[in-house]
């Protein structure tokens, strides 16, 4: 380079100056292209190398993931920080040092079963702390510890597999529906509302709270009762109706 | 009579709609079913085979006073025919006041009745009508205090499959 300089500068300053500045646009791109695959060349190789730290991570705190729903979760997030998802099915590292993804489907069989078996009790709906507790029960007191995350996740990996599971509501007063069939944002007011008195609602107080129509509070009401999730009681003290939720009923008390 | 404390009260007892006779078909049946599960276990609990309409209405069966709610008399009624089509009750009286209660049908009976024979060895002996429900060796036996026409039904099925033979009108011999 320094040689093509040299003879340059001895033809003249004008031509000599224009082709350097090519010369170094040139250079530069060329080094910028460079110091582009360079800086990609080292950020694979942290990856990898992050990767393998993380696989490594996992097999080192198998128990640790397995039993501490909190460790679990925390896991799971930094995994979904580096795009990595340990529950992805199918054979791999994850499925089979892990077992994560087997755990899921385990937990989700097992909700599936708790579903089907309050079904005729409840209509096909369960606050999700119900479900977390009948959870335990079943699983036993020597088996992995569960948290209501696990429960969510498990339920979201089922609707992955169109088993028609809904989560309505949000945090602990969620309400898990196992049937399919219409549920709209009418209703999931009505069930939270019934979530507040012991799992009964009256038309009054529905129009006291959100002050709906009353077509539109008995449309509501009338198609709970008809997909066996409410059931009437007329013997009230001001002889109007009441509408009961056996999923919601007793929900928090010993049952 | 049995006692009426630990008796276990099945979810919907506490459940007030229960105690309305739901308009839905299908929760109409599993209500009615509760309830003819739910009058068998506690006539079965407290060793009671009659029931008497007017009494048992006013009883802690039909009346929930914690919760304030009770079934009505066509109510009963209704839940009692629904028992009656089951072979669980006999009405004692074309008035319908009166009914027999079978917690156990007399075939039930019978064959709870001959396993125990079986088991404590009194095949090919004559024992008393008394001395099965009421003697020193089936107090622990659910068939302990039977009522006495429901004894007689269940040993008359094993006469009829050649398993007893009554004798005179106190004594049953028993065959293997």
């Amino acid at each position: 380079m320094g040689y093509i300089g040299g003879i340059q500068a001895k033809r003249g300053v004008g031509a000599s100056a224009i082709t350097k500045k090519k010369l170094e646009a040139v250079r530069y791109k060329e080094h910028g292209n460079e110091l582009a695959m360079i800086q990609l060349d080292q950020l694979s190789g942290q990856l990898e190398t992050f990767h393998s730290h993380l696989e490594k991570f996992a097999a080192n705190h198998k128990q640790e993931i397995r039993k501490n729903p909190q460790f679990r979760r925390q896991f799971q997030q930094m995994c979904a920080t580096i795009g990595v998802d340990p529950l992805a099915s199918g054979k791999g590292f994850w499925s089979e040092i892990l077992g994560v993804g087997d755990f899921y489907y385990e937990l989700g069989v097992q909700l599936v079963e708790i579903c089907i078996t309050t079904r005729p009790q409840n209509g096909g709906i369960i606050a999700i702390t119900e479900l977390h507790q009948k959870l335990m029960k079943t699983r036993g007191k020597y088996a992995q510890d569960v948290s209501i995350d696990d429960v969510r996740t498990a339920l979201s990996k089922l609707k992955l597999l169109g088993t028609g599971f809904t989560l309505l509501g949000t945090g602990l007063k969620q309400i898990v529906k196992s049937v399919p069939g219409e549920l709209n944002m009418d209703h999931s007011a009505i069930l939270e509302l019934a979530q507040k008195s012991n799992g009964k609602v009256s038309h009054a107080d529905v129009k006291s709270v959100y002050n709906w129509q009353p077509e539109r509070i008995q449309d509501v009401l009338e198609h709970l009762t008809k997909e066996g999730m409410a059931w009437v009681d007329t013997q009230t003290p001001k002889n109007e109706t009441w509408y009961w939720f056996p999923a919601l009923f007793g929900v928090g008390d010993n049952k | 009579m049995g006692t009426t404390s630990n008796f276990r009260w099945p979810w919907q007892y506490d459940f007030p709609p229960f105690f309305t006779m739901q308009k839905n078909a299908d929760t109409r049946f599993k209500q009615t079913e509760a309830w003819c599960s739910l009058i068998l276990d506690y006539h079965n609990h407290h060793k009671l085979f009659r029931l008497r309409v007017t009494d048992v209405l006013a009883s802690p069966l039909f009346y929930n006073k914690a919760i304030d709610r009770r079934l009505t008399k066509p109510d009963v009624i209704e839940i009692l025919s629904i028992l009656h089509k089951k072979g669980n009750i006999e009405w004692e009286d074309k008035e319908k006041t009166v009914c027999k209660v079978f917690w156990k049908t007399p075939a039930q009976w019978s064959d709870i009745i001959f396993k125990w024979v079986n088991q404590s060895g009194l095949n090919n002996t004559v024992c008393t009508l008394h001395e099965i429900t009421n003697g020193p060796h089936s107090s622990d036996q659910e068939f302990y205090a039977l009522d006495d026409q429901i004894l007689m039904q269940a040993i008359q099925i094993l006469q009829a499959s050649g398993k007893a033979e009554l004798m005179g009108t106190e004594g049953v011999k028993f065959f293997t």
